[in-house]
């Protein structure tokens, strides 16, 4: 008698949203305005207002700890770093008009843009850069980028307009660090209670787990804009509730449309569709320390039965790159490998590391849009080659939590990064993220002279060499580069495909405009 | 002391246990949540001090009797503890929350009881005729759907591809109480009603076909009583028990069922709150919301019992008698 309530969503919500969604593509045509309206040319004003994924009651403005889409979203409306990643995935001047490294690259000198403010009128000055990086590593309170910054030592004022970062180690691309979102230039005084920062918007109202608006900064550096007025991020927990959000006109954008329903949603006349190819990758980590990942010949077995064009259709509907198993698709020394999946040769590797019929755990987690297929259908590949992998699915909060990084075979998600910053995060010992355990001396020899070298042609070759390492021996598999697809109303212009892999136009709606 | 108010005391005393017992079984359940709380708030970020510091902030190093004890005498006293999320008073967290559910259910109660009590009558009166086929079997693939698969094709209807002229999710400014847009609470309001209606429907035609055909009934016709007079003055109350029963049942199903329709719809109450707080390892919250909701289900349940003593001839003249 009583519907039982619902103790998953997964199946579920697959199942009624499709169905619902797939009724609202038949019924499409009975509905919807007979024109839509178009975005035009750039105009001044209005209001946008964009479904997130994600977020919740830890939702928080810190610039410096951003962990969600929403906050993710905040943080790129309210605050910049001193350089900033562009829609290519090259660095361009932000809060600094210039970071120039000094001869030999142990200190890097930042000169503050001339005539930038905060949002309350004051101006930049090289104490706020000063106190904004002993905030980011304060080590009784150290934020998201902190590790990165191990080898800053100082922070020094140099300057009417000049900071210079003073490290304990030559690095050629400390630059590509100071870029990173998580580094927004805040001032001295800061409160997070109070946000400022430089961004096109300021801080109006927020509050965790629902939504944010902001206003425009009408001293922002960049000419013309913002374009907006107004700006209002709203949390969605839900795929369909975002997706509803958008078609019913109750939102202007939404970001990360389940690459399956884009077809759906972009049938809607109403609708425009924004596809970003990013350098955000989907691996299998395999920890290269236990066995039987010990095993090179084991680890090459599984990248060889990966089948990474069935993968991009089945999981990702097409929408992607295939991947090779090596990150860092932009870096211009990226090697752009071929491997083909090759059952016979991953049996023949198999028998000769003495396990003919592999069993193996795979833990998955939807730690992101497409994880959990990945596993299905990597798990139906390796069936074929003899390999048996059992899925252990468990909650976001169970695959992060003490485990994480201590799982044998799992999956990870990262977004675009270069090789050098990445394999710092992720491949090396000393990394806070080294997912697969991996500690190849030569591999490391390699990593740690490019990370110092400063002749740009020899750090190019070594950055070479280490992928080519990576390539032959090491944890990861990685088959795809997902495409990012968001949505938005014709109305809404400026935003345009991005590669950092963070939504729509990269979280940077001062770009945006809407013709309402 | 007189027989109704022995039995309704019994009942309350068994409710009174029965929450203690939940609210022991609650916080077992939370010390076998997966994964570390501090960890879990903490995210990819977590250092093992950061883990250390924000574990001892939370008191999760003290025993769990301790925390047992500690978390039900403040529940006693208002306290619903500390939000680790929002680093803040889990009441103030949920005061708006409840709220907001709450609306939501008294307007699904509201709305369904009257409609589902009217159905069910036409039905039982219109027996083994084309209008009691219609209703049963509209009521039987109503009662077969998921409540998550009725809120889309409301959705599909009325927001985004037949017609436009409802909204398909719940988007508050700060500060402004869901009922600010009475327009937003349609759909859910809806999608819940048209999950509990069915099961009234079919109640209260079972119930008033077999007051209709009992003893009692027959003899109100044979007395040459009008057919209206024979409804409502001796079969309808007859069903009242029974009717209750599966109301209170409905309604305490809502209470739960709410969490999938919120989130369907945005809808910022406790539904949302809790699978908020799952996924943060927020224990303090899914102990209030669970313990909430619990509290509730015991209470009309409590209610529905009242109701079919109070509704019962038998109990009520005896009662009188004893005293």
């Amino acid at each position: 008698m009583m519907s039982p309530t619902a103790t998953s969503f997964s199946r579920r919500r697959l199942l009624g949203g499709a169905a619902g969604l797939a009724a609202a593509a038949f019924l499409t045509g009975c509905g919807g305005p007979a024109a839509a309206r178009d975005a035009g040319p750039p105009r001044r004003g209005g209001v946008l207002r964009v479904g997130v994924t994600g977020g919740g009651a830890s939702d928080t403005l810190d610039p410096h700890s951003p962990a969600t889409n929403p906050d993710i979203a905040r943080t790129l409306s309210l605050y910049e770093p001193l350089l900033h990643w562009d829609d290519a995935y090259t660095l361009q001047p932000a809060v600094a008009e210039a970071v120039r490294p000094e001869p030999g690259a142990r200190a890097w000198t930042a000169t503050i843009r001339a005539g930038i403010t905060f949002h309350d009128g004051r101006p930049v000055t090289p104490d706020d850069v000063v106190a904004t990086f002993a905030r980011i590593t304060d080590p009784d309170d150290p934020k998201s980028g902190a590790s990165q910054f191990g080898i800053l030592d100082r922070v020094v004022v140099a300057g009417d307009r000049q900071v210079r970062f003073e490290l304990t180690e030559p690095s050629p691309v400390f630059d590509q660090y100071l870029a990173e979102y998580s580094c927004g230039i805040v001032p001295a005084d800061f409160d997070v209670s109070r946000p400022v920062g430089t961004g096109a918007f300021r801080f109006e109202s927020f509050t965790a787990g629902q939504q944010s608006a902001f206003v425009r900064h009408d001293g922002y550096w960049r000419p013309g804009q913002p374009h907006l007025d107004r700006l209002e991020l709203i949390n969605f927990a839900e795929d369909d509730a975002r997706i509803n959000a958008l078609l019913s006109g109750q939102v202007d954008a939404i970001d990360q449309v389940p690459l399956s329903l884009t077809e759906v949603v972009g049938s809607y006349e109403s609708v425009r569709l924004l596809t970003s190819e990013t350098g955000s990758w989907l691996p299998f980590t395999m920890r290269v320390d236990v066995a039987p990942f010990d095993d090179v010949r084991v680890r090459q077995a599984l990248r060889l039965i990966a089948g990474r064009d069935e993968m991009l259709n089945q999981v990702l509907s097409g929408l992607g790159a295939r991947a090779v198993d090596l990150y860092a698709r932009y870096d211009p020394q990226y090697l752009a490998p071929q491997r083909e999946q090759d059952l016979e040769r991953a049996r023949d590797l198999l028998s000769a590391a003495g396990r003919p019929n592999l069993a193996l755990e795979l833990v998955t987690s939807p730690i992101q849009a497409g994880t959990v297929e990945a596993a299905q259908v990597f798990a139906t590949q390796a069936r074929a080659a003899g390999v048996e992998i059992g899925l252990r699915r468990v909650d976001t909060s169970t695959f992060f939590s003490d485990q994480y990084l201590q799982w044998e075979f799992a999956q990870s998600f990262w977004n675009t990064r270069n090789y050098l910053p990445q394999a710092s995060s992720s491949s090396m010992p000393d990394s806070p993220f080294n997912e697969t355990h991996w500690e190849d001396a030569e591999y490391q020899a390699v990593v740690r002279r490019a990370r110092s070298e400063l002749d740009p042609a020899v750090r190019a070759r070594l950055v070479r060499q280490a992928q080519q390492i990576e390539f032959d021996r090491g944890g990861y598999l990685i088959w795809g580069f997902p495409d990012r697809v968001d949505a938005h109303q014709a109305y809404v212009g400026g935003l345009v495909p991005n590669r950092t892999g963070l939504s729509l136009s990269g979280y940077e709606f001062r770009k945006a405009w809407v013709n309402a | 002391m007189n027989l109704l108010t022995k039995l309704i005391l019994r009942r309350l005393a068994v409710s009174v246990l029965v929450l203690l017992v939940v609210s022991l079984l609650i916080f077992a359940a939370t010390l076998l949540l997966p994964g570390d709380p501090a960890r879990a708030i903490l995210g990819q970020q977590a250092t093992p001090e950061r883990v250390a510091a924000l574990t001892e902030q939370l008191g999760l190093d003290r025993p769990a009797w301790e925390r047992y004890l500690s978390w039900l005498g403040g529940v006693l006293t208002g306290d619903l503890g500390y939000s680790a999320a929002t680093q803040g008073p889990v009441a103030e967290l949920l005061g708006g929350r409840v709220t907001a559910s709450a609306l939501l259910l008294v307007l699904t109660a509201v709305i369904s009881t009257p409609v589902a009590l009217a159905l069910g009558t036409w039905a039982a009166v219109r027996r083994a005729t084309r209008t009691d086929s219609a209703l049963s079997g509209a009521s039987l693939v109503l009662a077969a759907l998921p409540e998550f698969v009725i809120g889309v094709l409301l959705v599909v209807l009325f927001a985004t591809s037949v017609v436009r002229i409802l909204p398909s999710v719940t988007i508050a400014r700060p500060g402004e109480p869901v009922w600010a847009r009475p327009e937003q609470l349609v759909l859910p309001v809806l999608t819940l009603a048209l999950v509990v209606v069915p099961y009234v429907i079919r109640m209260t035609r079972a119930t008033l076909s077999e007051s209709l055909d009992a003893g009692f009934v027959e003899m109100a016709r044979l007395k040459g009583l009008p057919e209206r007079t024979v409804l409502f003055r001796h079969a309808v109350p007859h069903t009242i028990g029974p009717v209750a029963q599966v109301i209170a049942l409905q309604l305490a199903w809502l209470a739960g069922g709410v969490v999938v329709v919120e989130f369907l719809f945005r809808y910022p109450g406790i539904g949302q709150a809790l699978i908020d707080a799952v996924a943060n390892r927020d224990v303090q919250v899914v102990q209030a919301i669970t313990l909430i909701i619990a509290a509730f289900y015991v209470l009309v349940n409590l209610a529905a019992d009242v109701a079919g003593i109070l509704a019962d001839p038998r109990i009520r003249h005896s009662g009188g008698m004893s005293a």
